[in-house]
């Protein structure tokens, strides 16, 4: 076997400590072919003299003596493919960051380099030629969640000429911000931010790229990054989609009426109805929980017989289906929920009319609210509780980032409606950071009917009702009356992250938001190849932060899943040798990524080699040796070993 | 693993010489192994006795790797693992350290010292903490002297 190795002197970065003469003379016993220098093997000469080098050389493997691979390897690698060679049969050894310049003497340095290259030179010639499989990829994505990242990420996918599957879960798009009228930092109204949007995504010029299903989740996916295949349920509407003008005659007819989930049952909505005055899409859905040909086997056809465009637009006989779509990747957007403020018994909410949560509150005051916007009844005492679980070991030790600034939005909104009005801020910290944030805060401090002071735990909170209004005891101080206390909770993770991670194979982290790659600078990718992240799913978020991550995860789509671009396997990872794997399945249990799946009907374990990151986990752990990792096999790491210590 | 360690290539060492630990080290890609790049970017010197050994995760380390360098000569084993919660592959640097614990045990059985076989975490930021475990390791390993024989058996 023909062995060259190529000594790069980096100037003289390497070769003022280690001699590549004496180098040379280390090794005269092993065997090399050739030993050539080089002033700086990575230059564009330096490339150059490499492969033109390798062609006339026309060695079996190389060791290339440089700088670290950390660096280097993939440049020196695409030199080999260039000069025909297999670019998996070159070894490089670290002379530099962990010779040249960590050690005193050129003595020194010199046998520390030949032992490394010794340890090289009897790896890399067990080293095997190794293909990058392709493999043909589905370009079309998945988004799952409806809301305001939802919405961005399949917005710029579509634009960008990609198919997309956007699957919401409710009846309606748009997420929370579309049922509040006034958005913080520059109470900016929901509907009117989002409408826009929602129009393209439904009637826009690439409207046509996205499929919409509401009343939707996902059931089931099989596959990988490029080619997953998600079954998803679908909940019927009892409605003809795309003959409904969505009128609302049907609306009207409906004689029984419930409550309204989306006024946190505060309103009541019919059995036929939308999910709010101006939900979009623009069509009514029928709630089998309330209608009475479901509920009571009734022959009521009320709501069919008033349709303008038809008897069989309303359609009972509907049942739930089950779509099948292939895409290549999947985007989860399904945003947060609110921690449960009856887990604070002393705080009396669901028990005291008088306590409420921040969002109904906004549904209270809003115009397509139970109220109608009508701010007659409104209280004129309201006293808010900040941080209800947030920034708190025993319950959610985060800052929930946004309770603060609605808080202070609402306080803004009460003022103009009631200007007698007496607020109260009990709050642990403030949290109000970017350049819109604090106006709304400075606002409410300086009002002269807004106070604001620090409580210092939960626990020393109570809220009791005496003679019809609700009185807040802070433990040491002072006791506060209200007509109104709102609880402003812990945002939290969607009630069911935890199914749908599992679904997905995607982790959580301790909090139970999806988990990022890299919480920094790698946020809008899960640990799972092939699926992404946006919004409130992986930690609270506000509009601004859910709508960029929606676009950061199209980016990441869009540049990581290439139409007509094959998917590139690098050829690291895992396989087990069927002869020898005795089916302990112990691979199974160690593999982070879930790679390695059980063939019952052989008994034996085996790996896909695109889920697999080549982390060798499996390889260590499998005690019949059936479980090999390309590229560093047990006999390359032994060789290494026994020539580092030669 | 057949044969006992006593065949070492160590012993054939004049006994005239200094002794210097021949150690080796395992390290990980994606922190270790850029932990000891960030001490050469720092020009941290260090002494040079130990040869690394890359890895792309320490979870690949088998017993058996460390078996054979004692085998082979070495006078000491060091595997650097990324921080609890930073593996670049979610959690393979705590099976290796579940994995050193048992082997330690083992080893210790066979009468190699604690101090010849040690794990510990080296962040790709810790150049500083890389080279000081490094002089650490050399400079004990150097006290206890030549790995001289490992206890009967040697079959692992
Ligand atoms: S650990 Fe090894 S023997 Fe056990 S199932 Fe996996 S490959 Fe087969
Ligand atoms: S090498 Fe790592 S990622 Fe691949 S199958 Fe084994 S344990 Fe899983």
């Amino acid at each position: 076997m023909k062995i060259g190795l190529y000594f790069c002197n980096c100037g003289s970065n390497i070769a003022e400590l280690v001699d590549p003469e004496k180098v040379r003379l280390g090794l005269a016993q092993d065997g090399l072919a050739y030993f050539k220098t080089y002033p700086f093997l990575c230059s564009e000469e330096g490339k150059a003299f490499l492969e033109q080098d390798l062609r006339d050389e026309r060695p079996d493997r190389v060791v290339i003596a440089a700088c670290t691979p950390r660096e280097h390897e993939a440049t020196f690698m695409r030199v080999l493919e260039q000069a025909g060679m297999n670019p998996y049969l070159m070894q490089m050894v670290n002379l530099r960051e962990q010779v040249a310049w960590v050690t005193k003497e050129p003595e020194q340095a010199v046998r520390k380099a030949v032992l490394a290259i010794r340890g090289a030179l009897l790896r890399v010639a067990l080293q095997q030629e190794l293909e990058r499989e392709e493999l043909e990829v589905a370009s079309s994505v998945l988004v799952l969640g409806g809301g305001p990242a939802g919405l961005k990420a399949s917005l710029t996918l579509a634009r960008a000429g990609r198919k997309v599957v956007l699957v919401e879960k409710g009846p309606a798009i748009g997420g929370l911000p579309v049922l509040y009228e006034e958005l913080f930092p520059d109470l900016e109204c929901g509907p009117c931010m989002l409408e826009p949007l929602m129009g393209e995504l439904l009637h826009g010029e690439y409207a046509g790229n996205i499929e919409l299903l509401t009343l939707s989740e996902l059931a089931e996916v099989k596959g990988f990054f490029g080619n997953f295949s998600a079954t998803i349920r679908r909940r019927p509407r009892y409605l003809d989609e795309a003959t409904c003008i969505g009128c609302g005659e049907c609306v009207e007819a409906c004689p029984v009426a419930g409550k309204n989930p989306f006024d946190c049952g505060m309103g009541e909505k019919k059995a036929m109805a939308f999910a709010f005055p101006g939900a979009l899409p623009n069509l009514p859905y029928l709630d089998p929980a309330l209608c009475t040909r479901f509920t009571e086997g009734g022959e009521c056809r009320l709501c069919s017989e008033s349709c303008p465009m038809g008897a069989d637009v309303v359609r009972y006989q509907d049942a739930e289906t089950l779509v099948e779509r292939q895409v290549g990747a999947i985007v989860v957007a399904t945003g947060a929920s609110l921690y449960d403020c009856t887990t604070f018994p002393q705080l009396g909410y669901g028990v005291l009319p008088q306590v409420k949560t921040a969002h109904e509150l906004e549904r209270m005051l809003a115009s397509n609210g139970p109220f109608a916007g009508d701010p007659s009844g409104l209280p004129e005492r309201v006293l808010f509780i900040h941080c209800v679980g947030s920034l708190d070991e025993g319950h959610r030790p985060y800052c929930s980032g946004i309770c603060c600034q609605y808080a202070f939005k609402l306080n803004r909104l009460l003022r103009s409606r009631l200007p007698q009005a007496r607020i109260h801020h009990l709050y642990r910290e403030i949290a109000a950071a970017g350049k819109e944030a604090s106006a709304l805060y400075l606002s409410a401090r300086e009002d002269p009917g807004t106070a604001l002071s620090r409580y210092g735990s939960l626990a020393g909170l109570s809220v009791r009702e005496e003679g019809g209004e609700a009185r807040v005891f802070v433990a040491g101080g002072e006791s506060l009356s209200a007509d109104l206390v709102v609880l402003c909770p812990a945002v939290v993770p969607g009630e069911d992250a935890g199914a749908l991670g599992a679904l997905l194979e995607v982790s959580l982290d301790r909090f139970g938001f999806y988990e990022e790659m890299h919480g920094r600078i790698d946020a809008s990718s899960s640990k799972m190849r092939g699926i992404y992240l946006a919004g409130a799913c992986q930690g609270p978020a506000d509009i601004q932060r859910a709508a960029l991550q929606g676009v950061a995860a199209a980016g990441s789509v869009l540049c990581e899943l290439v139409e007509g671009r094959k998917l590139r396997l690098e050829p690291l990872f895992a396989s087990v040798d069927p002869e020898l794997c005795s089916g302990c399945r112990v691979c199974l249990k160690v593999c982070p990524y879930r790679a390695v799946s059980f063939d019952s009907e052989k008994g034996v374990a085996c790996v896909s080699s695109v889920l697999c990151h080549g982390c060798g986990t499996c390889v260590a752990a499998c005690p019949a040796g059936a479980s090999r990792a390309q590229h560093f096999t047990g006999e390359m790491i032994l060789a290494e070993i026994e020539g580092a210590l030669k | 693993m057949k044969g006992s360690i006593n065949a070492r290539k160590g012993e054939k060492r004049r006994a005239a010489e200094p002794f210097e630990p021949r150690i080796i080290g395992f390290l990980c890609n994606w922190c270790s192994y850029a932990g000891a790049d960030r001490a050469g970017l720092a020009q941290t010197p260090y002494p040079p006795n130990v040869s690394i050994v890359r890895v792309m995760c320490t979870g690949r380390i088998e017993p058996v790797f460390i078996m054979k360098a004692f085998q082979q000569g070495a006078d000491g084993v060091i595997v650097l693992a990324c921080h609890p919660g930073d593996c670049h592959y979610k959690e393979g640097n705590l099976r290796a350290a579940q994995r050193h614990a048992l082997l330690a045990r083992v080893m210790l059985q066979m009468g190699v010292e604690r101090e010849r076989c040690r794990f510990d975490y080296v962040s790709a930021g810790e150049g500083e903490k890389y080279a000081q475990l490094v002089t650490d390791m050399v400079e004990s390993v150097r006290m206890l002297g030549p790995l001289k024989k490992v206890s009967a058996g040697g079959e692992i």
